[in-house]
């Protein structure tokens, strides 16, 4: 392995496992109360379908079937709160590539390495998705487990299919910050773009289903190609996460062009 | 003789505002190179162009023979930054096993002398180093390779006196073994015993490059002279080089601009008991570079 891909991944190792921890204890709760609502079916819709009236069930991505095991997976793990929290890992470890340590100064000794800076640029990348890679594997075999013990009865293939949505939607969202990062040099400034389009695409695909004015808008979210194949119901999305990986591809490019351009640390 | 470091026309420009002007410079393999300057400018603008951190708005330069732009020449570059910046919680001999895994070179051991050389605790934490033990690890991994060329960006600022004469040492073992050395500096003093040239810049333009000799040789210099009996101030007065002559008694005093040889001639004539001679003060040449406009025909060397 590189020495800088060691190197940042120790860096990240802290971040990493704080990230793994939290993510798990989120899953493992939320997991674990699946068979109460299993053993009251009817009574956990109503309770989830008033509580979130109109426009805000489609925000959660609709709410049906929720006592269902299927649908209890896709609306609490799947749907917003765990891709919320993985992006936001993600995005901080992409800025973590260049913008921190560009802003805290660290990065012009790095820069003085016999590197040059579009391999810079990917192997702080490379460590960055293996991290992410660490962390959606660690907590893909949490799901299947709890899954199993929990009886949700959704077909493993199907678990890890979704799972491996959430790794690349986060993969895109990390790589995004990363690039941003790369190109301007600023945190601030990639953390407010980044989240910014996570948000506005996140709105505008669950939002975007209903809201004819804004429905053609959905193509442009990275959500639209990670959640309307449905894969916790119906498998492998080949084509949409192909999409997700081919703009990963482009901004990771991107990302190396812009840095190899600039003045850096001024 | 191939230069180590050529800048031509060398130019930079932030926005609008200036950082470095038309910088034309050689500094020859084996040469300690003293770049002095107020803080401002343009030492470490310049520095950066040289690393490639930042690209020139005009001009060019090379460095070892190759354009900036090659990233392979930079394993025969040790840099030590002006604001040396370490974070992590990477301890400091993981972090300079690192640098020298990146660069090659090292040979065992290597960090260790080095550290034992500079008093450097290698076991801390680098977000947690001290000021100084942040420099001498800074001047470990720039000095660690053994490069060919050492840029020193204000290396000698956080240190105590001790660890500044083992750097200094350290920089002329470097010239010893023929590799060269770029430092800056905001203080004569600190480059003057070790470089053998220096370059002046202010306001982003070089404005002198002096050998360190030959402005040693034009220094004020202040002496002082005691005899066995009272001294006529006629035998002083006059005499090339020699002004502000203050006889009182049996003792003189006086300042000199270069030799003292006409002065140690006519005092000569009489029974001298102790002689004060002060360090020439190359700072008052200096100053006057920074505080007015020196002509541009002084430049190059």
């Amino acid at each position: 392995m590189p020495a800088l891909v060691h190197k940042t991944l120790r860096d990240y190792r802290r971040s990493v496992i704080g990230w793994l921890i939290g993510i798990s204890a989120f899953l493992s709760l939320y997991l674990s109360i699946y068979p109460s609502i299993r053993n009251n079916p009817e009574f956990y819709q109503q309770a989830a379908l008033s509580k979130y009236p109109g426009p805000l069930k489609d925000l959660m991505g609709g709410l049906a079937d929720i006592a269902s095991g299927t649908g209890y997976l896709q609306t609490v793990v799947y749907q917003l709160l765990v891709p919320l929290l993985l992006i936001m890992f993600a995005m901080t470890l992409g800025t973590r590539a260049i913008a921190v340590p560009e802003e805290e100064g660290t990065l012009e000794l790095t820069m003085t390495l016999p590197i040059d800076r579009r391999r810079l640029v990917l192997e702080r990348w490379a460590a960055f998705a293996l991290s992410l890679l660490a962390v959606a594997l660690v907590t893909m075999v949490l799901v299947l487990a709890l899954a199993a013990v929990g009886g949700l009865k959704v077909p493993a293939g199907n678990i890890v299919a979704a799972h491996a949505g959430l790794f690349l939607i986060a993969l895109f969202f990390g790589t995004l910050a990363l690039g941003l990062g790369a190109a301007t040099g600023k945190r601030a400034l990639a953390l407010a773009v980044g989240g910014g389009y996570a948000v506005g695409g996140y709105v505008i695909e669950t939002l975007g289903k209903s809201v004819d004015a804004i429905s053609w808008l959905r193509w442009v979210s990275p959500f639209h190609y990670y959640l309307d194949g449905r894969p916790v119901f119906q498998g492998w999305p080949v084509g949409d996460y192909l999409v997700l990986l081919g703009a990963t591809a482009v901004l990771a490019m991107t990302a190396m062009l812009a840095f190899e351009r600039r003045d850096v640390g001024v | 003789m191939t230069a180590v470091v050529e800048a031509e026309g060398l130019t930079k420009f932030y926005g609008r505002r200036k950082g470095l002007e038309d910088l034309t410079l050689q500094i020859q393999p084996g040469e300690v190179f003293g770049y002095l300057g107020p803080n401002g400018a343009g030492k470490t603008t310049t520095i950066r162009l040289l690393l490639d951190v930042i690209r020139p708005t005009s001009g060019r330069a090379t460095v070892l023979g190759a354009d900036t732009r090659d990233t392979a020449v930079r394993a025969r570059i040790g840099y030590l930054p002006g604001e040396l910046a370490l974070e992590g919680r990477d301890r400091a001999h993981d972090f300079l096993n690192f640098m020298a895994d990146v660069r090659g070179g090292v040979s065992r051991g290597r960090i260790d002398e080095l550290a034992e050389r500079l008093d450097a605790d290698l076991s801390i934490r680098m977000g947690q180093l001290s000021k100084g033990n942040k420099q001498k690890v800074g001047l470990i991994q720039a000095f660690m390779h053994e490069p060919e060329l050492l840029i020193l960006d204000e290396p000698t600022s956080g240190l105590d006196p001790l660890v500044q004469q083992e750097f200094l040492t350290m920089v002329r073992e470097v010239r010893t073994a023929g590799r060269t050395v770029l430092m800056s500096s905001h203080v004569l003093a600190e480059v003057q015993n070790v470089a053998d040239r220096v370059g002046i810049v202010r306001g982003g333009r070089l404005v002198a490059v002096e050998d360190v000799a030959a402005l040693r040789e034009r220094a004020v210099r202040h002496v002082e002279f005691h005899f066995d009996a009272p001294v006529p101030t006629e035998a002083f007065e006059g005499l090339p080089g020699v002004r502000d002559v203050v006889v009182t008694g049996a003792s003189l005093r006086c300042t000199i601009d270069g030799r003292p040889d006409a002065l140690i001639k006519a005092a000569a004539k009489f029974t001298v008991v102790h002689m004060v001679s002060s360090e020439p003060d190359l700072e008052e040449i200096f100053l006057t570079y920074y505080s007015e406009e020196a002509p541009r025909a002084r430049v190059g060397a």
